[in-house]
């Protein structure tokens, strides 16, 4: 192995490792990205109709969620209120982050699906209930088909989100994609070769995420 | 048929937009309603449906009575199942093509066979003369051809009176006559209906009766003959000499 600054031969063998980790970061995109969407549904559907107490407290979680950063708030949870808990102590660091990460997103995406439920305007809902629909028909068949359309490319960009975020969970001492590459490059010295394959997998990862939706987006925006 | 006691309207403490309202309507007239800006002519419409509920007031629509002090859901729900509305800026369903707009009510709320809503809308958009733009969707419809396809909207659920807001002051006045004729075709056929409208021609042609409302109250209410030809009330001459002029 060369002393140059950047070595292809140990690039080439690092990155295959590097790789073999996307399973890791798939799996805690993918389970972030749905308990997100989820919390973001039900915190965006409270303050569309305004619940009472529960949108003056979902306000409150909501900036608050989005005023401090992930970092703190994953060891917050992990290391702090493990002292409180025991559920926590016992949980796995993957389950600790997805759970953070869900929380975090869940607060940025509740405010991407309620402006798009907001997009919709009044008058089509006005025009419902003259016609006897009640309050669930018109969701269902008026305002959620519309704001679907306004809200997938913020909640595309928030996923987008979430894929990065999951490189915060090595902090946790989770392998994943950053983990794994982050105790080889403590091992060989190799930052250099070792950060740009972590680079490079998120880039394509995100790039073919990016592909596809703005294909769905091309779609869902030719239908009317 | 239509019977409304004492409706008040306030949107809050000072301002009291509908004052001490009473009025009988009777099956297949058609009324027009005229008067200055900001008089609650739209309240008064949007208060026979409840998009806008009253503070005061008891309002019967065929055989559903609703009192404002204490009305349920399922009483508007009932009132609203007599009426329909055609809205000054149309609210298509931007998601649904014409048909599917008229068929929306006729499942959702009748709860009639996807075959028969769909003859039933093409019926009704043969009547508006909309039948060839069926399948377009809202966005790729002119302002006169979406308010038409509003109009068979309202008459899909076969509503005991239509209340018609201002239908055409957000056309271009090239697509005003193409709506109106419409309208006229409507009442021709013998439906109920009540029209906010500036079309003050019009109204004269269309209605059995005019209502003047100034400031909140109903200030004259005849044959279109007295009070658009013959007006009495002079608050009512002074807003028609306006609406001579221009
Ligand atoms: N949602 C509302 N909140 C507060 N005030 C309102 C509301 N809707 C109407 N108003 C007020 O009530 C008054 C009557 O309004 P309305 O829309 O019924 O008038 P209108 O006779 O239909 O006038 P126009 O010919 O301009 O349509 C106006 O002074 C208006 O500012
Ligand atoms: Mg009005």
């Amino acid at each position: 192995m060369s002393n140059n600054i950047f070595s292809v031969s140990y690039f080439l063998e690092i990155f295959p490792k590097v790789v073999g980790k996307l399973d890791v970061t798939l799996y805690l995109t993918l389970i972030a990205m749905i308990c997100a969407l989820i919390l973001g549904t039900i915190l965006a559907i409270i303050a569309f109709y305004r619940v009472p107490v529960l949108y003056q407290i979902s306000r409150v979680y909501i900036a608050f969620m989005r005023g401090t950063p992930a970092a703190p708030q994953l060891f917050f949870f992990y290391y702090g209120l493990a002292l409180i808990s025991t559920t926590i102590t016992n949980m796995s660091a993957t389950t600790a982050v997805a759970i953070i990460i869900s929380l975090n997103m869940g607060a940025f995406m509740s405010e991407s699906i309620r402006a798009a439920l907001m997009s919709v305007d009044v008058g089509q809902r006005e025009a419902a209930a003259s016609l006897g629909m009640n309050g669930l028909q018109t969701v269902i068949r008026v305002i959620l088909p519309q704001a679907i359309r306004v809200a997938l490319p913020p909640l595309f960009n928030d996923i987008i989100n979430i894929i990065k975020m999951t490189s915060l969970a090595f902090m946790l001492g989770v392998k994943d994609i950053m983990g794994v590459g982050r105790s080889e490059a403590a091992l060989s010295l190799r930052y250099f070769e070792t950060y740009a394959a972590i680079m490079i997998v998120y880039f394509v990862v995100i790039m073919i995420f990016s592909f596809f939706s703005k294909k769905l987006e091309k779609i869902c925006n030719e239908a009317y | 048929m239509i019977q409304v006691d004492h409706l008040y309207k306030k949107f809050d403490e000072n301002t009291e937009v509908l004052k001490d309202i009473n009025l009988h309507i009777s099956k297949n007239e058609v009324v027009s309603i005229l008067g200055p800006s900001g008089t609650g002519k739209s309240t008064l419409l949007r208060c026979l449906n409840y998009l806008c509920v009253p503070t005061k007031g008891v309002i019967r629509i065929g055989d559903t009575t609703v009192d404002a002090e204490h009305h349920k859901k399922s009483d508007v729900r009932a009132l609203r199942r007599h009426s329909s509305m055609v809205f000054q800026n149309y609210n298509l369903f931007k998601n649904m093509t014409a048909l599917q707009n008229v068929m929306e009510a006729l499942i959702q709320v009748q709860k009639k066979s996807k075959k028969e809503a769909e003859e039933r809308a093409i019926e009704l958009l043969e009547k508006v003369g909309m039948a060839d733009r069926k399948d377009f969707y809202p966005s790729k419809l002119s302002g006169g051809q979406q308010q038409r396809v509003g109009i068979a909207r309202a008459l899909a659920v076969s509503p005991d009176v239509i209340l018609f807001d201002e239908p055409t002051s957000a056309l271009d006045p090239e697509l005003v006559g193409e709506v109106l004729n419409t309208i006229q075709k409507i009442a021709e056929d013998g439906a109920t209906m009540i029209l906010v409208t500036h079309e003050i021609r019009f109204a004269r042609e269309v209605s059995s009766r005019v209502l003047f409302m100034d400031e909140g109250r109903i200030a004259a209410d005849g044959k279109p003959e007295d009070i658009i030809s013959h007006p009495q009330n002079p608050r009512l001459q002074q807003f028609l000499k306006y609406f001579a002029q221009t």
